[in-house]
């Protein structure tokens, strides 16, 4: 039996009478692809909110490698070894792309004023590691992007600020990796590319385990070793993607159902 | 095959001859007294400004200012010494000089807080006064000596100012800016009502003495006799050193890229660890740290501080230098706020309506060029990198 590395017990999120997770058990195995699906407003996003100390949960407890992190500060969440991405991608863009990636890297950068303002010996030190992490990160993504290290972020195409936003996550070697529809504002070209990429990726990581929300199903059906659907906030169906295809409660919660 | 070969002027060669105009030009400009000439001087500095702009020279120049940036912070220092010492008798351009580069520091300070972090400040004229005050009281009341002042102006303004940490954290936007409109009315009040401190008369400051250097009578050297205000503009120049490589350090650091985190995107960045209200507290306390040390000096320079000379409007006057330089750029600072001291002085004419046109000058620069004249660039770290 596998490792679990992250578990959510009776996870709920309520917004005044709305619940957009309602008693939700969801657990992750160390270095599975789990692909979170379901309609808009099903509460995937949230699902992410809460996991990472955005939102506090109403109720339910979230154990992340054997300790509770539920209600955690985001930064203390970030500090224990999740990183996300954002479904509007959220860099900063008129920030370099090293100060991007940077920022993901957080949790290793000395951040004492004298060490940064008088003992710049020390500063250098860093910078010049950081540098290297940049681009070795960068070259896996797109090679072109190191020689730009310094341009800022916003003159860039949108599969590379993806990319950027990647790195971002990455740089910080986080145990768990949540990709929020990275697709998102793509071509399907462009996703399978990207996806290629981020799963070569675990390499850099190792054992690095990811779940994808997503709504493309050519990606999930590819990419997942399992999935979970949700609906209304309460988990409709776990398995793997055919079974999850083929489910009749999962195709009436898209599609609507037959006319009897 | 004889190619006609492109003449390269190389950077440093450009960088100096950039100075000595500069230096040619402020000391023409200072030393006129006409108001038709002031008025040809600044058409010529804005034709200068709009001509380089278009110029193919631009590339070339801004090229040759990052290559030697070293070379460039001597070269500014050189200049306001040259100009200190070609009006070293002039009492009322020197004072001019002396305020030009404490309300450098003060608008740094507000960089740091607004330019970085987006923490907005419409009371830095406050922290200014009370680095001020301080040093009025510390001067009169003990016998501590007058270099001390300086920093204990600017230790108590970053206290002062941490009363107004709280409201100043769980506000944003809007709200931040009328938390710090009201701190900075109260204490204008605060000044006025309270005897102790000179009420809205003021109060007498003792100049500066350093080793028993006197800051408050004339420099005698063998013949040559120079103005007082020598000694604070040299002291003036000290001070905005430190300050610019003090906020120059911190923007090319790690603490520099959580400031531009925090104020870009709040959220994204407490995902990757960012500390949000230590940064902006830090900010916060760093912007009226330098307030109140530039404060202390200005306040010596003056001899007499009243109320007056720290008003809301005074808070406006530094926003707008900031907003007219450009948010977050250092060099952009500089420039600005030898404009908006200068001109009005010098041009006597828009006196009555400086308030006027300064707020015309903010809107034309949001409407037109809204990252002002000299636009940040994104970071580097260290001097000289490709961007």
């Amino acid at each position: 039996m596998s490792e679990r590395i992250l578990d959510c017990t009776a996870l709920t999120k309520r917004f005044g009478g709305l619940a957009a997770l309602n008693a939700l058990d969801i657990h992750v195995d160390r270095g599975e692809v789990l692909g979170l699906v379901g309609p808009n407003g099903s509460g995937k996003t949230t699902f992410f909110n809460v996991i990472t100390g955005i939102y506090r949960p109403t109720s339910g407890v979230v154990t992340f490698q054997g300790r509770d992190i539920s209600g955690l500060p985001p930064q203390r969440v970030y500090h224990s070894g999740i990183a996300r991405t954002f479904q509007r991608s959220r860099l900063c863009l008129e920030l370099s792309i090293f100060d991007n990636i940077m920022i993901g890297n957080h949790k290793r950068l000395d951040l004492g004023l004298w060490n940064n303002i008088f003992r710049r010996s020390r500063f250098e030190a860093q910078y010049e590691e950081g540098m290297e992490r940049a681009a070795r990160l960068l070259s896996a993504l797109n090679p072109d992007l190191v020689a730009r290290m310094f341009r800022p972020v916003g003159d860039l195409p949108m599969i590379d600020r993806r990319r950027i936003e990647i790195c971002r996550a990455l740089v910080g070697r986080p145990s768990l990796l949540l990709l929020d529809e990275p697709s998102a504002g793509m071509t399907h070209d462009e996703t399978r590319q990207l996806m290629d990429e981020i799963l070569n990726m675990g390499s850099y990581s190792d054992g690095l385990t990811i779940v994808l929300i997503e709504h493309e199903m050519n990606v999930i059906r590819r990419v997942t070793d399992r999935c979970v659907v949700l609906n209304f906030g309460q988990k409709l169906f776990e398995g793997v993607y055919d079974d999850v295809v083929a489910n009749p409660v999962v195709q009436e919660a898209y599609l609507g159902k037959d006319v009897e | 095959m004889n190619q006609p070969r492109d003449f390269v002027i190389p950077g440093p060669v450009f960088c100096i001859g950039l100075a000595v105009f500069a230096a040619i030009y402020l000391a023409l400009f200072l030393s006129s007294e006409s108001q038709a000439a002031i008025l040809v001087y600044m058409a010529a500095g804005g034709m200068v400004l709009l001509l380089n702009n278009m110029s193919e020279l631009k590339p070339r120049l801004s090229e040759a200012i990052k290559g030697n940036e070293r070379l460039c912070n001597r070269l500014a220092v050189a200049v306001v010494l040259a100009l200190t010492a070609a009006f070293h008798a002039d009492h009322y351009t020197l004072f001019l000089i002396g305020t030009i580069l404490l309300y450098i520091v003060v608008v740094l300070g507000l960089n740091v807080q607004l330019g970085f972090t987006g923490v907005i400040n419409f009371s830095c004229a406050s922290f200014f006064g009370i680095g001020g005050y301080t040093s009025a009281m510390l001067l009169s009341k003990t016998s501590l000596p007058p270099l001390l002042a300086l920093p204990l102006g600017g230790v108590c303004a970053a206290v002062v100012g941490s009363i107004l940490l709280l409201p100043v954290l769980r506000t944003s936007g809007h709200y931040a800016a009328l938390v710090t409109m009201a701190f900075a009315l109260l204490f204008r009040i605060f000044l006025e009502v309270n005897d102790a401190l000179g009420g809205p008369q003021g109060v007498p400051v003792r100049s500066m003495s350093l080793a028993g250097w006197d800051f408050g009578s004339d420099l005698v050297i063998g013949d040559l006799q120079m103005s007082f205000y020598v000694s604070y503009v040299l002291l003036g120049l000290v001070l905005l050193c430190l300050a610019f490589s003090f906020v120059r350090r911190i923007e090319r650091s790690w603490i520099g890229l959580s400031l531009d985190a925090v104020r870009v995107d709040e959220t994204a960045s407490a995902c990757f660890g960012v500390d949000v209200a230590r940064w902006k507290i830090t900010a916060f306390t760093i912007g009226n740290f330098l307030s109140g040390v530039a404060g202390a000096l200005y306040a010596m320079m003056l001899a007499y501080i009243s109320p007056a000379n720290f008003t809301f409007g005074d808070s406006l006057i530094f926003l707008s230098i900031l907003l007219l330089g450009g948010v977050g750029n250092s060099w952009g600072v500089v420039m600005a706020t030898a404009v908006v001291v200068l001109v009005p002085e010098k041009f006597q004419v828009i006196q009555e309506y400086r308030y006027l046109i300064y707020s015309a000058l903010v809107l034309l620069m949001i409407v037109f060029r809204p990252h002002g004249i000299l636009p940040r660039k994104t970071r580097i770290y260290r001097p000289g990198e490709a961007a």
